[in-house]
């Protein structure tokens, strides 16, 4: 009976602690998206985030230094990106998948630059790896991180709903003409909400690389950012659907942990998909009316 | 500013830019890029080997960046070559290790299987589009990872190997295996890895245009890529033309998958493709989605992917340099693309 308990537990913490990353990375594409960019490039800034991150913390010997360093690159990658998509006008999707590649090709060109050693980074010190009293599970930096990431949830669903800012950001994705008329930059909005778009993925991705474990590997993002894009799409575009999304694929992944070995007619591969398979059904407009920001891709 | 970008963004400008950007990639791993490039082109076209796996690599490239352009075409985003080549060689190599009868026709079935494997892929985001007006793009892309997923749960249980350590399917009969290239000039290719499939890719580069230049569905395709209001109202089918685009585009890319499964690989693996189906979106931009450009493209990034690994041997630049390049070479030529029509599509 305890040993159930202590199972449920176990679950559930890793739930929170999977979820985080994709969390950070949601939100990001809840506020990118908004604006009218499709950040299809999350996964690349998660990458840059915990690269940076590690690379950072190993100059300095400082996590925080590091956090900083992985929600920079993130914010310069959604610089980069928000520069093409706005002032460019290119078109977002194509723009995304090129930074993807520049970050994960970057990453593992950088591996073996700075540190001389292909597939993985030394080890750096970890942000917070002291244990929480009562709660063995997560240690002190992972329970910062989960706060954090309620706190953000709270901030954007406050920005986007409740502030002038907010409510011209949300025009901006249905209609950037409107804007115009009312005297402001449409482009320069989109701008700086996919920085901060890439800013809060870096820090995803920092999380991954500088907390949760004390190293930078290649492929560790692992898809990711992808199944953060989904989440945006499987929450409806509003922070606490995104939030609550991430933590429906958060689940799944720590369900695999926590299964591995205990059931073996469930293939880990099948959980894997279960994510991408939800919003496909999602995007299908099978779980309820989806409708994204009208002007959502669109350069203008 | 935009004189000089638009004339980067032709195919032959977009090639001096690689070698820009290889060349400050090389001096930042401080390494002479003299050096650098002389170990590139010796790895990739300094002789009959090293020009076999160029082509090698230009056959992986060239099926997925065909496909992707015939999507783009039609104004569609597909995004998803990386699944569709996967579950080409899954069909091709699941069956091609069970079936036999003659080699002619065994190919001939595999290559076809590939195309069924892939068309479904991409018919299933066709389908989600044309009835649910779901994105293709969002669509293309989850589809890559429940590919990766189903075919790595297959691969690693119903249909494992019995004698393969690793997670694979058995190996493909030898009868099933794609011929070598045929010898040309006394020159033979029997030692290589370089199969008819190049051929094979080059033919069906010149099939898709002359779909595209002389056919009527040619017409209507770019029609409802170029100016899809106007395409709507002439009367062409859009949802259907949509399913057909994508179900067309995602064979192209299958076929790619089956023929590194019975060329290359001889058995499929989840590691049949490391990313060329990514890749495959630059080349099929840097050949301006014309199919002979394309062609030419795919070349290009060959040399980059053959030559990579003798120049990371033995002049010390990481061959993810590649990767870096390849990812700048796509966001410098988006600069241009934004002048191409698309619909637009709730995302």
């Amino acid at each position: 009976m305890s040993s159930g308990i202590s199972l449920a537990l176990t679950l559930l913490f890793l739930t929170l602690i999977k979820s985080v990353p994709i969390v950070y990375a949601a939100l990001g594409g809840v506020i990118s998206e908004r604006s009218g960019v499709v950040n299809i490039g999350l996964e690349g800034m998660m990458t840059a985030g915990a690269f940076s991150a590690v690379v950072f913390t190993n100059m300095t010997g400082s996590p925080i230094i590091g956090l900083l360093a992985g929600i920079f690159f993130g914010a310069f990658l959604g610089f980069i990106l928000g520069f093409a998509a706005t002032f460019f006008k290119v078109d977002q999707i194509v723009a995304g998948v090129g930074i993807n590649l520049v970050a994960l090709g970057g990453a593992a060109y950088g591996l073996v630059l700075i540190f001389n050693q292909p597939g993985a980074s030394p080890q750096v010190n970890q942000l917070g790896s002291g244990g929480v009293p009562f709660l063995p599970q997560v240690t002190t930096g992972e329970a910062a991180f989960i706060v954090l990431a309620v706190l953000c949830a709270f901030g954007l669903n406050w920005f986007i709903y409740r502030t002038p800012w907010g409510l011209r950001i949300q025009a901006c994705g249905e209609n950037p003409r409107a804007v115009t008329d009312a005297g402001l930059d449409p482009l320069r909005l989109r701008l700086y909400s996919v920085i901060v778009s890439g800013a809060l993925a870096g820090l995803g991705g920092a999380f991954l690389s500088i907390c949760e474990v004390n190293l930078y590997s290649d492929g560790m993002t692992a898809g990711r950012g992808f199944i953060a894009l989904a989440a945006v799409i499987f929450g409806r575009w509003t922070p606490w659907g995104a939030t609550g999304a991430a933590v429906f694929f958060g689940f799944f992944e720590a369900l695999q942990y926590v299964l591995q070995g205990r059931i073996s007619w469930l293939p880990s591969d099948a959980m894997q998909a279960l994510p991408y398979l939800a919003a496909l059904f999602a995007i299908a407009g099978l779980v309820g009316r989806v409708r994204a920001p009208a002007a959502d891709g669109v350069p203008y | 500013m935009r004189v000089v970008l638009r004339l980067l963004a032709g195919p032959a400008g977009a090639l001096l830019l690689a070698f820009v950007l290889a060349a400050l990639a090389m001096l930042i791993a401080g390494v002479n890029p003299v050096d650098g490039f002389y170990w590139l082109l010796r790895g990739s076209l300094g002789g009959r080997r090293p020009i076999a796996e160029t082509l090698v690599q230009t056959t992986a490239l060239l099926f997925p960046a065909l496909g992707v352009s015939l999507a783009f075409r039609a104004g569609l985003f597909n995004i998803g070559a990386e699944g569709q080549l996967l579950m080409g060689g899954l069909l091709a190599g699941a069956v091609g290790a069970h079936f036999a009868g003659p080699q002619w026709m065994t190919v001939f079935v595999l290559l076809l299987l590939g195309m069924v494997g892939g068309g479904i892929w991409g018919g299933i985001a066709g389908w989600l589009r044309a009835r649910f007006n779901a994105s293709e793009i969002i669509s293309t892309l989850m589809l890559n990872f429940v590919a990766l997923s189903l075919t790595g749960y297959l691969v690693a249980g119903p249909l494992k190997s019995p004698l393969a350590s690793g997670a694979e399917t058995a190996p493909l009969l030898p009868n099933n295996w794609l011929p070598a290239f045929p010898t040309i000039f006394g020159i033979s290719f029997g030692d290589t890895r370089l199969t008819i499939s190049i051929l094979i890719a080059i033919a069906t580069a010149l099939v898709i245009r002359f779909v595209f230049t002389r056919t009527v569905f040619g017409y209507e395709l770019r029609a409802a890529g170029e100016a899809p209001e106007a395409a709507r109202r002439s009367g062409i089918n859009m949802p259907r033309m949509t399913l057909i685009a994508l179900t067309l585009s995602g064979a192209v890319a299958g076929l790619g998958g089956a023929a590194i499964v019975t060329g290359v690989l001889h058995r499929f693996n989840t590691s049949l493709s490391p990313g060329y189906g990514y890749t495959a979106i630059a080349v099929a931009l840097v050949g301006d989605l014309n199919p002979l450009w394309v062609c030419v493209a795919a070349f290009g990034f060959g040399i980059l992917e053959a030559g990579g690994l003798m120049m990371q041997a033995n002049a010390g630049v990481p061959k993810d340099a590649i990767r870096v390049i390849e990812g700048l070479i796509i966001l410098v030529l988006a600069a241009r693309r934004y002048f191409a029509s698309r619909a637009t599509a709730p995302i």
